[in-house]
């Protein structure tokens, strides 16, 4: 096991000698991380700094020596020199599965070694394809870079025995496997298992038949899965996104962030000048950049595939929009900035600015400025609260979910966290398998419970008084408690739960969106800091709030100074003129884009023509995140950079830069050259954020494992960390006090009651745009309790009617067997008017 | 409760119970009997009932069917004469044995008769080298070896099975 996973690793250190350099490592190291550390390469095929050792290639075949013991004295003997003698075995050993041993003498340039290592890669290509000039895998391939560096030069087996098998298998519609190719590493297959806990892929039969298989349904079912093509280490298994798309060494990267959960999950866009696209640049494929504190070397495949909305297609918008006689019609920048300047001018206090939750620091820098500077509103496009208790009892700096383990605690409350944020969900997971003790508090179930010490059930919106009576169960009986809290306060696991988190050393406290609406959302995060702060877990690295946030940089959006709207539709609809960027309000819910019509004047700001857009007096252009530059607080409060790596559509300029364009027409005075302006400004005046520098931002320091360029044998095709690892924001000090506020008790309904959830997989703007992963995306549903549909006669599958908030909508019917009668789950982004529990009619 | 669960209630109930709870997934192999016994292949319904009743996932049941040659995930013949040609066996006329056998049934190694009795398949050694050549049946339900055998010998056989077969009608 790795010390990325296991980081509390006994600290007594061992020394040996690794091809006669001296080294010191931790005891329990493995001989191949051993002589990684000072940078010997023994090569290596199945094994995986972050897997398990299996031992089943032999790549790793070393001499090892160990000192000799005198048997009755029990001392190491030693030459006439007084050196000590090194007993060889007489067979090599698996570097890949030999812990280090003090005096232990490792040899991996002899003759005999280099021998073994070639005939291993012989007898791995006797039956290997070497299909290279069409492999996707050729050029940042391991078998190529070790065949080239230990192998033979011919091969001495018979060409036209080679075996011919199936070369472009589907494994789900995702991935695809190579089965000439495969060298039966079971890195694939171990990675699913061990690490994404979705065991979808199997090996089948033995020998020269054993084959990569999924049973699943849909096939390689796991939002993992793209994560094997970099650890595999030949090109058995590719993309569909990016196979046949390019060869690696065209490729240029560029340093980025995932923008679609607050992860912030570090990547690399690998882009390339292309025919196809008239010469211009595109982006051929998301790659994970390391960054051990956030996502280690892995990516979800929203984060890997769902790319596409920022492409340059027909449906990005590429110039301003007027509307004239009821159409709309291009404009020029300057009649379109010089018009919208006048209706703002005229709308004065009655300016609303609504700002999507995926935009950068500085575009909501510049955005809450305007608002502020015009007297109006600056409003964050977001359904969660709790914004100001994170800056306050947040993750502070030198926080790392990998630090969590024994004796430590992490509660994920109303949250689905494989959903909300993935890789959270394998940061807790890996948390819980070190020991720490894991709280999962959710309605239905969640695969997060699998690693869960502790389940609490609780009803849709009990979320709050849950968490309170984790606090009551610690604390002196308070009388006055509604009488949720204190039937929960009775329940033995709450009790023990509640126990569990009061002696943690470390706590951390995920609240995500399971079931809420802004109210609830508010009264959760109030309860959570709470507990923290009556538990005095606040203040540290390590301990703190974290809310799951529903769009990414919403934790940079509460630090800007823009808040949710308690009633949106009323702000819009009353809005002398609006201003919506990157929000798409109108998509979202059809009581908004009612909401939208009434507002006075509209201006949309976004990178496609959005439903909101259709409906706006003006559209404004912007650059998509892969064309720009600008910073993204995560939801650990980890403020990160992303860099340009395609030209944007001539003219067009990041957000900032738009807003800065329409306040100096109104006499507000803004940065609209360079982000890096903003930022320098945010370092001045946002508290938490004071003294920040672009150049701490990019900061990197050594990380492990080794990954990169030159070690794709070891660790996979992810990249190293060149271009910054971010700044994790301090906590503001100010312990809030403990204000306590009476849960409220949860509306009741007549009828059945529907509550919002979220699936990653969503029908959602950024979504919908990536045709890769269409045949995944569920069409609208709900999930309904088995006695609610056996009550009204309905199957799984069925289509049926839902109306909610008075819109009626086709939806396929789920049965989920974990659900309360009356409730029904209604997932966010797929067309259903839902912003928080309300009442809903199901009709066949 | 799924399919086979139903159907073989009490049987499952008992294999079950010789596994501590959370250890149920070690319950696969005995299971798997169950499921081929029914027609001497485990099928994609019985994979996911097994995975089911289990916790694990189909995959998971679908690569141990995969890794052991006694399982099978494709209905062939009622009866599999499992042919050892392995190199002792080969040297006592293995080969032309299993040529002759399949010659004489009109159907290639790994091929099924068409009336879907008999499947005749080459494997690797049996244990019985000396006594060459020789064979294992697999039915639905049990392994029986016959051992100094001759095409004759097996043509015999296979129409004694005929033979029952057709009074069983
Ligand atoms: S597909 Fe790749 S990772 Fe999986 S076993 Fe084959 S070579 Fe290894
Ligand atoms: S976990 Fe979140 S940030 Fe990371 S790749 Fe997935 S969606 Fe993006
Ligand atoms: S056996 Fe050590 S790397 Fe495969
Ligand atoms: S070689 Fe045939 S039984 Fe041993």
């Amino acid at each position: 096991m790795t010390d990325a996973v296991k980081p509390n690793v006994e600290t007594t250190l061992v020394n040996l000698t690794i091809d006669n350099v001296p080294v010191s490592v931790p005891k329990g190291t493995l001989v191949v991380d051993a002589a990684k550390r000072i940078g010997i390469d023994i090569p290596v095929f199945c094994y995986h700094p972050k897997l398990e050792p299996v031992g089943m290639c032999r790549m790793c075949l070393v001499d090892i020596g160990l000192p000799a013991v005198n048997r009755e004295t029990g001392k190491v003997e030693t030459d006439k020199q007084g050196r000590p003698v090194i007993n060889f075995g007489r067979a090599l050993q698996t570097g890949c599965t030999v812990e280090v041993a003090e005096g232990m003498v490792v040899v991996g340039y002899t003759e005999k070694v280099q021998k073994a290592r070639q005939d291993v890669l012989e007898f791995l290509l006797t039956s290997h394809p070497l299909d290279c000039p069409i492999c996707d895998k050729g050029g940042e391939c391991p078998l190529q870079n070790l065949t080239m560096a230990h192998g033979r030069s011919d091969s001495r087996f018979i060409f036209d025995e080679k075996i011919k098998l199936a070369k472009h298998v589907p494994l789900g519609e995702m991935i695809f496997l190579d089965r000439e190719r495969c060298i039966q590493c079971a890195r694939c297959t171990r990675f699913q298992d061990e690490i994404a806990d979705d065991p979808v892929i199997g090996f089948e039969a033995r020998g020269r038949s054993l084959q990569i298989v999924t049973y699943s349904e849909p096939g390689f079912d796991s939002i993992w899965s793209g994560n094997t093509t970099d650890i595999c280490p030949v090109g058995a298994l590719t993309t569909t996104d990016f196979r046949f798309g390019a060869r690696p060494w065209e490729l240029q990267a560029s340093a980025s962030l995932c923008t679609h959960c607050p992860v912030g999950c570090n990547t690399t866009l690998n882009t390339r000048r292309e025919a196809k696209a008239g010469g211009e640049m595109v982006v051929k494929r998301v790659m994970p950049r390391q960054n051990e504190e956030v996502n280690e070397i892995w990516l979800c495949d929203k984060g890997r595939f769902a790319h596409h909305y920022a492409a340059k297609d027909d449906g990005r918008l590429t110039g301003p929009l007027v509307r004239r006689d009821g159409k709309l019609v291009a404009a020029t920048w300057e009649k379109a900035l010089a018009l919208v300047a006048e209706k703002f001018e005229g709308a004065g206090k009655g300016l609303v600015t609504l700002a999507g939750g995926k935009l950068t620091n500085e575009d909501l820098y510049n955005l809450a400025g305007l608002a502020k500077a015009r007297g109006g509103k600056a409003l964050l496009d977001s359904r969660m609260a709790g914004g100001d208790l994170t800056a306050q009892v947040g993750l502070s700096t030198g926080s790392n979910l990998a630090d969590l383990g024994k004796g430590d605690a992490a509660l994920v409350v109303a949250c689905d966290l494989e959903e909300e944020a993935p890789l959270w969900w394998l940061r807790v997971k890996q948390a819980a398998e070190r020991g720490a003790t894991v709280i999962v508090a959710n309605p239905r179930r969640t695969k997060l419970e699998r690693h869960a010490a502790f389940t609490l059930r609780y009803e849709y919106g009990h979320e709050a008084a849950l968490v309170t009576a984790l606090v009551g169960s610690f604390s002196p009986k308070r009388a006055d408690l509604p009488a949720a809290v204190q039937a929960l306060i009775r329940d033995k696991d709450v009790k023990d739960a509640g126990q569990a988190i009061a002696g943690a050393k470390d706590l951390i406290v995920f609240y995500g969106s399971e079931g809420t609406g802004l109210a609830e959302s508010a009264a959760l995060a109030r309860a959570c800091a709470n507990l923290l702060i009556g538990t005095g877990h606040i203040g540290r690295p390590n301990n703190g709030l974290v809310a799951v946030w529903d769009k990414a940089n919403a934790q940079g959006g509460w630090d800007m100074g823009l808040r949710p709207s308690a009633d949106l539709a009323a702000d819009l609809g009353a809005a002398k003129a609006a201003y919506i960027v990157a929000a798409d309000p109108a998509g979202d819910s059809p009581a908004l884009a009612e909401a939208v019509k009434a507002a006075g004047f509209v201006v949309v700001q976004d990178i496609r023509l959005s439903a909101t857009a259709e409906l706006a007096d003006v559209v404004l252009p912007a650059a998509a995140f892969t064309e720009r530059d600008g910073t993204f607080t995560s939801g650990e409060r980890r403020v990160q950079r992303l860099h340009p790596a395609v030209p944007a559509y001539a003219g067009l300029r990041g957000d900032f830069a738009v807003t800065a364009q329409i306040a100096a027409r109104l006499g507000v005075a803004q940065e609209k050259r360079l982000a890096t302006g903003v930022f320098n400004q945010i370092a001045a005046s946002v508290p938490a954020y004071a003294g920040l520098t672009s150049a701490a931002l990019s900061e990197v320091r050594e990380q492990w494992p080794v990954i990169g360029r030159g070690d794709v044998y070891y660790g996979g095709t992810t990249y190293d960390n060149k271009q910054g690892l971010g700044v994790q924001l301090p906590v503001s000090g100010d312990s809030p006090a403990l204000t306590f506020e009476q849960p409220a008790e949860p509306a009741k309904f007549k009828g059945l009651k529907a509550v919002p959830v979220t699936r990653l997989y969503d029908r959602g703007t950024t979504v919908t745009p990536s045709a890769v992963l269409h045949p995944r995306l569920p069409g609208a549903f709900i999930a309904l309790s088995v006695e609610d549909a056996d009550k009204m006669k309905i199957e799984p599958g069925q289509k049926v009617q839902a109306t909610l908030n008075g819109v009626t909508v086709e939806v396929e019917a789920h049965i989920d067997n974990s659900l309360a009668q009356g409730v029904v789950l209604a997932p966010r982004s797929f067309g259903l008017a839902i912003e928080g529990p309300c009442e809903i009619t199901v009709k066949k | 409760m799924n399919a086979l669960q139903t159907k073989y209630a009490k049987e499952v109930k008992a294999i079950l119970a010789k596994y501590p709870d959370d250890q149920k997934r070690s319950a696969v192999m005995p299971l798997l009997y169950v499921a081929q016994r029914e027609a001497g292949y485990v099928s994609r319904q019985h994979l996911a009932d097994i995975a089911e009743i289990i916790e694990v996932t189909p995959t998971e049941v679908a690569s141990i069917v995969g890794f052991y040659t006694l399982y099978h995930d494709q209905p062939e013949g009622k009866y599999r004469i499992q042919v050892c040609n392995d190199l002792p066996c080969a040297m006592r006329g293995a080969d032309a044995f299993l040529q002759g056998v399949c010659e004489n049934l009109g159907i290639e190694v790994g091929g099924t008769t068409d009336d879907g009795l008999v499947t005749v398949e080459a494997v690797m050694c049996l244990a019985a080298c000396d006594k060459a050549p020789m064979f294992q049946v697999q039915d639905y339900e049990n392994i029986t070896y016959y051992e100094e055998q001759t095409v004759d010998s097996t043509l015999k056989l296979v129409d004694k099975w005929r033979k029952a077969g057709a009074k069983k009608k």
